[in-house]
């Protein structure tokens, strides 16, 4: 029995502040089928959008050959002289591609992960999943038996990191410090055991697996680029599904019980999505620090409060890791400065100011 | 299936709704609760008393599927509650916890939403029914006036009344709340039990744990006395509360007085009672 009050205001229904809605066909009882859009998020994600467009095509006409915008724009048309057409198509492209696709699987993983664990300083490079990462990749590289492909390593090594902070953070599993502190051991293991297979191998091997050690995308592998897209592909739906949910993540765990959620699966999906995106941004890039932890405290301090925003932290990753290439190419050249090094340059007093600030923002 | 959770409330329904049988609930190895029988009685406010660690949120947990029992059920409508799938329970079922804490700046309006999340899904993020239950929930809780404010900025009270809000938006009608006025003053306190109380009123079968016990037989139906993990005592206040239980419970001596304008029980002369018993 339904109460007549309720029935009658089903033909209007005004969505709450700060929400578009867009009512879809639908069936049953006069009640419509929605989406609810978050009106803040949407704009700021098409001002993201526009901004990752611009840093794209600027990062495409600067380098060691200053291209006009024109030539750019034509060169991506397929049209332009052949210098610019090669300079672009064969070398700017691909690079920016690779920048684009790291920094966003970076950022995404770094918001999914502080999210579950409800900590702002809980990202897969301070949990030691970068580290273990690199590490497994350059044991492939530097060939000591294991002849995996490197992202498939690092896939593994990420993995392998995941699931020992997991294990050894006991029962408070991703909650609270612990899970923090003993990904730090973790990943400073990871980190010494890459310099000890580093300083065993020939010193040819080394330098092939240097680029590894400090984030960079200059000797990337086309094919990993093209396996990240494909694990970004894959993460997008998973990310929508678990986005509903996720925002009751940052209320107590009871509580999101009390309102039908399951933390306990939400956490796990995060996490694999975060682990997937890592693994295979690092196969590409190396472990490029700051970004998975800069990039969402932008997201979140353009967006509501309460809101979990992925998409922003994904675009904001790109932009930064664009923009760091772009640096990185330009400030010294001739000479490329690894972009890896240029997040931890520009990231790092970041990171100090979020430590020495005053516990808040929208997580612990 | 009905999403209409008025249809729920009504005091028609005989058996009673939420019920705990041979519960055993453990922290670790060091088991808490053993062997605890309970029924809520419908439409009714319980109050469950009791001494630090004597168990009574570990069972509110344990009524509210926060933790699963090793052993014995919650039933909730006859079945058992963890067999059902949890945003079916959570349409029936709300809980306020102890600790309640919410993203900075997150608004009243934002946390009250969240209420309407096991009515929701991703085709039908916002309906009528969702505008009429938030907007219910703002007047029932005398939030309206502050809908757009901050959590971080109201008072301990208001908050307070915020989270229960959200709980009401649920449109339960069951409502678990764990200690729901500890940290607010004397004013606030009154403030969120009347709220309570007009809740009661207006159908739903609550239990709450209670730190303070003049304000659980004052608010309360019901009122559940446990120690060591089991019910001691279980009744009306007024018949139920008498200087032996008390000294029981808090080790307290004291004399006990009929309130002259509710009629609940009142503790004068408290003392702690003489070690040798």
């Amino acid at each position: 029995m339904r109460s007549p009050m309720l029935f009658n205001r089903s033909a209007s229904c005004t969505p709450p502040p700060g929400y578009w809605q867009c009512l879809l066909p639908g069936k049953g009882e006069g009640l419509g089928r929605n989406l609810l859009f978050n009106r803040r998020a949407t704009l700021v994600n098409l001002a993201l959008m526009f901004g990752l467009a611009l840093c794209g095509i600027t990062s495409l006409s600067l380098g060691t050959v200053n291209l006009e915008i024109q030539q750019v724009l034509q060169a991506l048309m397929g049209n332009g002289d052949p210098v610019s057409r090669f300079v672009i198509g064969e070398l700017r492209l691909p690079r920016l591609l690779a920048a684009t696709l790291t920094g966003a699987g970076f950022a995404l993983a770094g918001c999914l992960m502080q999210t579950l664990a409800r900590n702002r300083l809980a990202t897969p490079g301070i949990i030691g999943i970068d580290n273990a990462a690199t590490a497994f990749a350059v044991a492939s590289v530097v060939g000591t038996g294991i002849s995996v492909a490197p992202p498939m390593m690092a896939l593994a090594g990420a993995a392998t990191a995941t699931a020992l902070a997991f294990g050894l953070s006991g029962a408070s599993g991703t909650r609270g410090y612990r899970f923090i502190i003993t990904g730090l051991g973790i990943g400073a293991i990871a980190g010494a055991m890459t310099q000890f297979m580093l300083s065993r191998v020939a010193i040819d091997d080394a330098n092939a697996a240097y680029p590894w050690t400090v984030g960079s995308l200059n000797a990337r592998d086309p094919l990993a680029t093209q396996i990240l897209a494909g694990g970004c592909l894959l993460a997008w739906p998973l990310c929508l599904m678990l986005a509903r949910g996720l925002t009751t993540l940052q209320l107590p765990d009871a509580v999101a019980i009390g309102l039908g959620r399951r933390p306990g699966r939400i956490r796990a999906g995060c996490l694999v999505v975060s682990v997937l995106l890592t693994g295979l941004a690092v196969a590409v890039a190396g472990p490029v620090g700051m970004v998975a932890l800069i990039a969402p405290e932008f997201a979140r301090a353009l967006n509501r409060a309460g809101y979990v925003p992925l998409l922003a932290s994904a675009l904001i990753g790109a932009i930064v890791m664009v923009l760091a290439d772009l640096a990185g190419r330009v400030m010294l050249s001739p000479l490329e400065v690894p972009v890896g090094i240029v997040t931890a340059l520009a990231g790092s007093p970041y990171l100090l100011w979020i430590l020495l600030k005053r516990p808040s923002g929208h997580l612990q | 299936m009905t999403d209409n959770a008025f249809a729920d409330i009504s005091p028609e329904t005989k058996v009673d709704r939420l019920a705990a049988t041979e519960l055993a609930m453990a922290h670790g190895h060091h088991r808490v609760i053993d062997a605890l029988n309970l029924s809520l009685p419908n439409g009714k406010v319980t109050a469950i008393v009791g001494p630090n660690g004597c168990g009574k949120s570990t069972l509110l947990n344990g009524l509210a599927r926060i933790h699963r029992p090793r052993a014995g059920a919650v039933l909730l409508d006859g079945r058992d509650i963890l067999t059902r799938p949890s945003r079916e329970v959570a349409r029936k079922l709300a809980l306020l916890p102890q600790e309640t804490s919410a993203p900075e700046g997150m608004t009243v309006l934002d946390l009250i939403r969240f209420g309407r999340q096991p009515h929701q899904d991703w085709l039908r993020q916002w309906s009528p029914e969702d505008q009429a239950a938030v907007q219910q929930a703002l007047e029932a809780a005398d939030m309206a006036e502050l809908a757009d404010r901050a959590l971080d900025t109201l008072s301990g009270g208001q908050r307070q009344r915020a989270w229960i809000a959200m709980s009401i938006a649920q449109q339960t009608p069951l409502l678990l709340l764990d200690e729901p006025t500890s940290a607010l003053d004397l004013g606030h306190q009154v403030e969120v039990f009347e709220l309570i109380r007009n809740l009661a009123g207006a159908g739903k079968t609550i239990a709450m744990v209670v730190h303070d016990l003049v304000s659980a037989c004052r608010y309360a139906d019901y009122l559940v006395a446990m120690k060591e993990g089991e019910i001691v005592a279980e009744g009306r206040p007024a018949e139920v509360v008498t200087p032996e239980l008390l000294r029981s419970l808090y080790h307290i001596t004291c004399e006990l007085m009929e309130d002259p304008i509710t009629g609940a029980p009142l503790l004068v002369n408290i003392q702690r009672a003489p070690e040798s018993r």
